[in-house]
Parts: structure tokens; C-alpha cells; sequence
């Protein structure tokens, strides 16, 4: 099996069945937390839930990686939240906005939009890339991160990890021929795939909900979150 | 390769054919050129040029003047299997005087069922004439994929496989070449589903070095590289792991390509009739397969040099890739994956999992309730 087979088992078979693993995977986490339910919340209304969860997301991710001091960032861990803004903003300039990726995005969903410049996709991915190393650096370092890390965020770091570099590779036409990058690069992602529903980066989900629902408590007994 | 007596050198061939000495130099001097030969290739002993010739050298245009002057021609047998000639006519509709065009002069082609005029069993008869005379020395090119399937029946010559004329041929040659796709990975008989189990060359003759010039059409002067190669050295090129001649097939489309500037600065065309296609800008979101297509149309280009795809506005289909038929479609993002999965399937995993899902948080609610009621119990 040469690499050109292999990238298209990693393209076509590896990929359908990562995508139905993802997909399945997220509605069973989905169901399975919806269903934990919540208490029934008796106090009388004091604010307006909407502009509670509306305050939640501007300062949860809007507001946050571009005006810092507003929840006092560098009071906690400044690389962790430096570093994961970065790594954040990077990710998603690279999977939305580059144009290869654009355009998987528009087999998948029929619709496509306007991609960056290439050299403006690559530094974001560098920055991303330096930022993870960052991030697994501080891990290691941190005597309180580090008790709070187990085998699962090793692997966490290291299915989002090897996407990132084996693109970058892949872009610079880098130690490898470029149908042999590829398809390890896919081979990364189908892996992440199907990694995803089942570990803590499903959080691209997750926080959503934790958002609305912490911002919406917050909103009724109208305090600022 | 001795000299034999009944057969001319080409430099006789090409004299009696009214080609000029200066022609003749001109024309060596370009191929030295065409396959960018910066160093004599190692084996070059076996081609029986003399030691003196056999020296590195900056400038090979006098060794393949020598070579071209000295050696006969090299006899040819061309075999057609499931293919639509377009190699053959590729190499022949070259304008003259190109290199191709000259390379025909060079082979004695002996056998070749599109060109020659004989017929039947005639022309069979030469086929095995010429095989026997020159046993061990010709130069076999192959040109149409080989059905396996059904013991070879989906293409018979004569009454004979395709798969069994490969075999017989390929047992005297001293150098086989794959010509287009198809022969040398299957091409478009191996599509899926592969009805006829087509292979390429190199799959069925193992204990031989295959050269494998894919492309469809191959380029015609990567052929005829090939070809004066093995003619002035003796010796086979230098190829990859898919057998392909490193100097055509060293480098992707993409790497060459006088659209990458745009590709770089995230200019590119998204229909063919917009004001991008109009300006010449990169065709990768018109499905272009550059980045992952090792050929040299982007710099041997097509026509004497005229043009490629390309560079006339069309994105590459990558025909020079194994299975490049079912790589995706021509006009889907090189990027995409080669399948989407339908609603109703994307439906059935979801509900799939959702099912999971509402199993275990009901499971989990009755082991609950059950802990509770033992607690209560406990606590009563």
C-alpha cells in the first residue's frame, strides 16, 4: 500500500466513518448530559435572563481575548489564558478561513465563503502551533496543572496537536512528499474525529451550554457574570 | 551493444532522412537539455560508449552526439491493450522538427498496431520475427492497462490475452516503459468497478524494471527522454518509488505551476467565467489536483511548449496519479473528501447516538432512583 492508497482510504472510508463516529458520538453526549436535567429554579425573576446570557458570551469570548483586564485574566495563569487565546483565535482563522479547508467545508455543507491569504493562514497556524507548545510547557511546569492532568489531556494536546503540525508541514512542502504529509494530515484529523465526541474537546459544544445556562441564572437574579 | 552490420547507426538514419549535421548537433544539445542531465548517470559503462566518454563532464551534448553516431537504432515493440491510442497519438502529432519527431527516426519500430500498415497474421508474424532476432535487446512499450479478470478475456489480439502477449514480450526485452496511465497504473479501465480487473505493466511483470511514464496522454518528450536514455546510456533512468523517471515526475504541478504566485497571495478563480479566471488567477477552488500531481506539463508543456492546462484555464485533473478516476470529482476542492455522507445517513448516526444517549441516561436515572429508595430505606 503506497501513500497515495493511503490517503485515499484516509479521504474517502477512515473519513466517512470518523464523521459518523462524530456526529453519533456528540448527539450521544448531547442526550446523555441534557437528560442529567436540572432542578426547577422557584425565585422570583430580578433581571432579564436574555441579557444576562447576552453579557455571558461578550465577555466570555468576545469581549475577553481582545480587552483582557476585564475579568482580571493576569490575575490567574497568564499563559494558560494568553496562550489559549491565541491557540483559539489561530485554530479557527485556520479551519474556517484557509482555503483548502473552506473548501471541505463546502463538500460537506454545499456552501462556501471567502479564505484568507495564505501567508496571513500561516502565521496564524505558527502562532497556534507556538501556542500549544506553550500551553504544554506551562502543563508540565505547573505543579497545580500538572496534578490535574491525566493520560486523557496528554492526548487531548496530542490529537489536536499533530493536524496542526502535519498541515503546516504540508503547506511548506516539509520532510515529507507532499501525498505522504497529506495523508498523515488527514489520517490526524480522522483520528481528532473521532476523539472529539468522547473527550473534553467537545467543550466546542459544552460551553455553549454552560454559557447560556450560567449567563441565563446570573441575568435572573441580575448579576453581572 | 555491439555494432551490428545490417542495422544503421542513426546518425546514417537521420542523414538518409535529409537531417543536416547542424540539425543533428542542435537537436543532441537539447536533449541533453530536455532531461536536464547535469552528470553522466552512473551505470553508463554498460552502454558500451568508450571509457574517454564515460568521464563526467559539464556539457553532455558531445556523448550523446557520440552515442547517437555509433549506436544503431533501437528496435521497438509497442503493444496496445485497453487503451484509446491517445499516447501514441500524443507522440506522433508532435510538430517537426521536434524532438519527438526525431525520436521516431531514432526507433526502428517494429511492431506498433495503430501505425503500422500490415495486418492479421502477417503482422503477428513480424511481432515474433522481431522479438527473436533481437531477443534481449529491444525495447518494449506498453500502452493501455491489462485485464485480469476472468482469466484476461476482456482483451484478446489474435486470439491471444493481453496478459499472456504482455508476458511473452516483456520475457525478451531489455527495457520495458508504461506510456499513460493506464498502463502504468490502470488508468481508466481500472476505474471503479473495475469490471475487467485492469492492471498496469508493472503489477503483472515483477522481475523486471518497468519504467512507468503516466499521464494521459504521457508528454510526448518524456517518452522520448526515456527513450534516448536507455538508446545513448544503455541504462534506465533514474526513477521514484512509483517507477516514474525522477527528472519529469521529481516535482508536483503546483511546485511549477505559473499560477502559484496567486495560490500564495489567496487570489483564485471560483468560476471560469469570472473576473479571477479572466486574470489568470490560481484554479484551486475549481478542483485543481497540482499540489498532488508529479508530472512536468508545467514545464515541458504540451504542443511544442505552446501551453498546459493550466495555463489555458483549466485546473489539472491529476491524470498522471494512480486512481486518479476516483480521486474525487475534477471540479470538487483537492482539499474535500472524496465522499459525502447523505442527510439520511448523517440522520442515522445522530439518532443512533441520541438512541445510545437516552439509553444509559435512563439507566442511569433508575439507578439513581433505586439508590435514593435504598437510601430512604436505610435512613427510615
Amino acid at each position: 500500500m503506497d501513500w497515495n492508497q493511503i490517503l485515499d482510504f484516509a479521504r474517502g472510508p477512515f473519513f466517512y466513518t470518523a464523521l459518523m463516529v462524530f456526529v453519533g458520538g456528540l448527539a450521544y453526549r448531547v442526550i446523555k448530559v441534557v437528560s442529567l436535567g436540572w432542578s426547577r429554579d422557584r425565585a422570583p425573576s430580578a433581571g432579564s435572563k436574555t441579557v444576562g446570557v447576552a453579557k455571558s458570551y461578550a465577555k466570555g469570548f468576545i469581549v475577553w481575548p481582545f480587552i483582557p483586564w476585564v475579568k482580571q485574566t493576569f490575575a490567574g495563569n497568564a499563559v494558560t489564558l494568553i496562550a489559549g487565546g491565541v491557540f483559539h483565535l489561530g485554530l479557527f482563522a485556520v479551519i474556517f478561513l484557509g482555503a483548502p479547508h473552506m473548501l471541505g467545508w463546502k463538500s460537506l455543507l454545499g456552501i462556501g465563503w471567502p479564505t484568507l491569504p495564505l501567508p496571513i493562514i500561516d502565521w496564524l497556524a505558527a502562532a497556534a502551533i507556538a501556542a500549544m507548545v506553550a500551553l504544554a510547557i506551562n502543563r508540565m511546569a505547573n505543579p497545580l496543572l500538572r496534578k490535574l492532568s491525566g493520560p486523557a489531556e496528554a492526548l487531548n494536546w496530542l490529537f489536536v496537536f499533530l493536524p496542526m503540525v502535519t498541515g503546516y508541514l504540508m503547506t511548506h512542502h516539509l520532510l515529507f512528499r507532499y501525498e505522504t504529509i497529506y495523508a498523515l494530515h488527514v489520517l490526524a484529523v480522522d483520528v481528532m474525529l473521532i476523539w472529539i465526541p468522547f473527550s473534553r474537546i467537545s467543550h466546542f459544544v459544552f460551553y455553549f451550554f454552560s454559557k447560556t445556562i450560567h449567563g441565563a441564572q446570573f441575568g435572573k437574579r441580575a448579576v453581572t457574570p | 551493444m555491439s555494432r551490428e552490420p545490417d542495422r544503421e547507426t542513426i546518425e546514417q538514419h537521420l542523414k538518409a532522412k535529409g537531417v543536416s549535421r547542424r540539425d543533428f548537433v542542435k537537436y543532441a544539445g537539447a536533449l541533453a537539455g530536455t532531461m536536464a542531465f547535469c552528470s553522466i548517470p552512473a551505470p553508463v559503462g554498460a552502454s558500451g560508449l568508450p571509457e574517454a566518454l564515460a568521464a563526467p563532464t559539464p556539457d553532455l551534448t558531445p556523448l550523446i552526439i557520440k552515442a547517437l553516431e555509433a549506436k544503431p537504432r533501437v528496435p521497438v515493440i509497442w503493444l496496445e491493450f485497453q487503451d484509446c491510442a491517445g499516447c501514441t497519438e500524443a507522440l506522433t502529432r508532435s510538430q517537426s522538427p521536434t524532438l519527438g519527431d526525431l525520436v521516431l527516426n531514432h526507433i526502428s519500430l517494429d511492431y506498433h498496431e495503430t501505425l503500422f500498415a500490415a495486418a492479421g497474421f502477417q503482422a503477428e508474424q513480424n511481432r515474433d520475427a522481431m522479438m527473436e532476432k533481437y531477443y534481449g535487446q529491444y525495447v518494449l512499450i506498453v500502452e493501455g492497462s491489462i485485464p485480469t479478470a476472468d482469466n484476461g478475456i476482456h482483451c484478446t489480439i489474435g486470439g491471444r490475452t493481453a496478459i499472456d502477449l504482455l508476458r511473452e514480450a516483456a520475457a525478451g526485452a531489455a527495457a520495458i516503459i508504461s506510456t499513460g496511465n493506464c498502463a502504468a497504473f490502470g488508468g481508466l479501465p481500472k476505474a471503479d468497478p473495475n469490471p475487467t480487473g485492469a492492471k498496469g505493466v508493472w503489477e503483472i511483470i515483477t522481475d523486471k524494471a518497468v519504467v512507468n511514464i503516466p499521464g494521459c496522454p504521457a508528454i510526448p518528450e518524456v517518452t522520448t527522454g526515456v527513450l534516448l536514455h536507455f538508446l545513448v546510456f544503455g541504462t534506465l533512468p533514474e526513477l521514484d518509488d512509483l517507477n516514474r523517471p525522477k527528472t519529469f515526475y521529481g516535482q508536483t504541478i503546483h511546485d511549477r505551476c505559473l499560477r502559484r504566485p496567486f495560490y500564495e497571495a489567496g487570489k483564485f478563480a471560483k468560476s471560469f467565467d469570472d473576473e479571477g479566471a479572466r486574470k489568470g488567477w490560481c484554479l484551486y477552488k475549481l478542483g485543481c489536483k497540482g499540489p498532488t500531481t508529479y508530472n512536468a506539463c508545467a514545464t515541458i508543456k504540451w504542443d511544442a511548449g505552446l501551453s498546459f492546462p493550466i495555463q489555458s484555464g483549466h485546473p489539472c485533473l491529476g491524470c498522471s496519479q494512480p486512481n486518479f478516476w476516483d480521486g474525487g470529482g475534477f471540479y470538487q476542492g483537492q482539499s474535500a473528501p472524496l465522499g459525502r455522507p447523505g442527510v439520511a445517513a448523517v440522520g442515522t448516526a445522530a439518532a443512533a447516538g441520541a438512541a445510545i444517549g437516552a439509553g444509559v441516561a435512563t439507566a442511569n436515572r433508575v439507578k439513581k432512583k433505586q439508590a435514593a429508595t435504598a437510601d430512604t430505606g436505610e435512613n427510615a
